[in-house]
């Protein structure tokens, strides 16, 4: 079997999200998400809700109050938010795994999973772009694609090294050309058989290539630069390193100053210590 | 021991059991200074290159910026008894994104600022391994004096 097929067909068989998970990531793709409707879904699993309730108390929302429910944390946080915080409860196990082929320990992908949807979070609101769960639920997942191309990676990781060292290859494209596909465009292939929205799809597949997206699209600009401002702190950086393709234009797009950028990455770094343990309690550590 | 330094943040020791790492190191700079003589060293690991940009982020974390967590490094080591002319000055970072050629690229003003801080404090490098598209590690051992480096995608290295 060609191993693109092999690749492809390991899709098949990986389930990184349960059931609910499934149901958690489609209601926050929705913009009109009510507290019923996370209710609905998480009441039967108590894990879950004090997984959630854990992140909640965490220092990073600086809550004076002790979260006991649902409920409650809804009250303090608002629905999207604690929509999100179920996402990251829920995707949290796979992320954190260590991640070999890309030279990522333990909690790394994690910490750069957060950390960037954290900053695409931002930017959307700086923009105001609306549906901010949306743009965080993808950013957060977008290298999933990862997961499984890590083995794939590992055992290619000379050749894929050759062609970013002497080519002058993207890290993607060099996994492209070495492996027939990349983690984005496998990313967006598992999205797609777990029926993700397409705006998730999309978002997942061209992360890395914005200005390949369908141009009315307004969310890939801001996860794609979120990711890039993420690349550039370094935070949870592997061995593919800072080696992907920056495209000014789709930044210049935005509208963002160079002040306004700088001044992302100091708000990011200024909430560092909290944003850790978001991370670290949310990855069950 | 191992002292974990983070993105905007110092760490300086003269105790030699001590091992200073900053990880993480993207357009970001990690400068390691270390006077053998005193057997004191510190390592600085900063983001964005002027404080200009937000002075109450400067003040409550000066870490954060070359221009004002350059010189904290050095006065803090002073206080051990270091000496700048028996200094061991060491940089690595300011790495970019793929075409970043762009007014917004980080790392090379990130370098750049140090580089004029230096000059007009005559303060000489002894090594650098600045730019590119990597993600690096920084150690210093002050015990030792021994700096070591990991490029991501390769092995460490005594610099």
């Amino acid at each position: 079997m060609r191993r693109i097929e092999h690749i492809i067909e390991r899709i098949e068989h990986l389930r990184p999200f349960s059931q609910i998970g499934g149901r958690i990531i489609e209601i926050s793709n929705n913009p009109d998400c009510s507290f019923d409707d996370l209710v609905e879904v998480i009441k039967y699993d108590q894990g879950i809700t004090a997984n959630i309730l854990r992140i909640c108390n965490s220092s990073y929302f600086g809550l004076k109050k002790r979260i006991t429910s649902i409920k409650q944390a809804v009250s303090y946080l608002g629905i999207d938010e604690v929509v999100r915080l179920a996402v990251m409860e829920n995707s949290a196990d796979n992320f954190n795994e260590e991640q070999k082929g890309y030279d990522l320990k333990e909690g790394e992908l994690w910490r750069y999973s957060v950390s960037s949807a954290i900053i695409a979070q931002e930017l959307a609101e700086k923009k105001h772009i609306g549906n901010l769960s949306l743009v965080f639920t993808s950013a957060l997942l977008k290298d999933i694609g990862k997961l499984i191309l890590n083995t794939y990676v590992k055992e290619s990781f000379e050749d894929i090294m050759e062609l970013v060292q002497d080519k002058g290859f993207t890290f993607r494209e060099a996994e492209q050309k070495v492996l027939g596909i990349d983690h984005a465009e496998l990313g967006a292939r598992l999205a797609e058989r777990w029926n993700f929205s397409r705006a998730t799809v999309n978002i997942i597949r061209y992360h890395h290539d914005p200005e390949k997206a369908p141009r009315k699209d307004p969310f890939i600009p801001i996860i794609y630069l979120a990711d890039s401002l993420c690349m550039m702190t370094g935070i949870g950086v592997g061995s593919d390193g800072l080696a992907y393709r920056y495209y000014q234009d789709v930044v210049d797009r935005l509208g963002l100053s160079d002040t306004e950028l700088q001044k992302t990455i100091s708000t990011f770094l200024d909430k560092l210590r909290g944003i850790e343990e978001l991370i670290t309690v949310s990855g069950g550590n | 021991m191992e002292v974990f330094v983070g993105v905007g943040d110092m760490k300086v020791s003269n105790d030699p059991e001590v091992v200073l790492a900053t990880y993480s190191l993207g357009s970001c700079i990690g400068l390691s200074i270390y006077d053998p003589f005193v057997r004191v060293g510190g390592i600085l690991h900063y983001m964005l290159p002027e404080s200009s940009l937000d002075l109450a982020k400067a003040t409550r974390n000066p870490y954060m910026f070359g221009d004002t967590g350059i010189p904290l490094l050095f006065t803090e080591v002073y206080k051990f008894g270091a000496k700048k002319g028996r200094m061991k000055v060491k940089i690595v970072g300011g790495a970019q994104i793929l075409d970043q050629d762009g007014f917004f690229n980080i790392g090379k003003r990130n370098y750049l600022i140090l580089r004029k801080m230096f000059w007009k404090n005559n303060v000489l490098i002894d090594f650098e391994d600045v730019g590119g598209s990597v993600n690096r590690t920084l150690k210093l051992e002050i015990g030792t004096g021994q700096t070591y480096l990991k490029v991501s995608g390769g092995g460490t290295r005594l610099i």
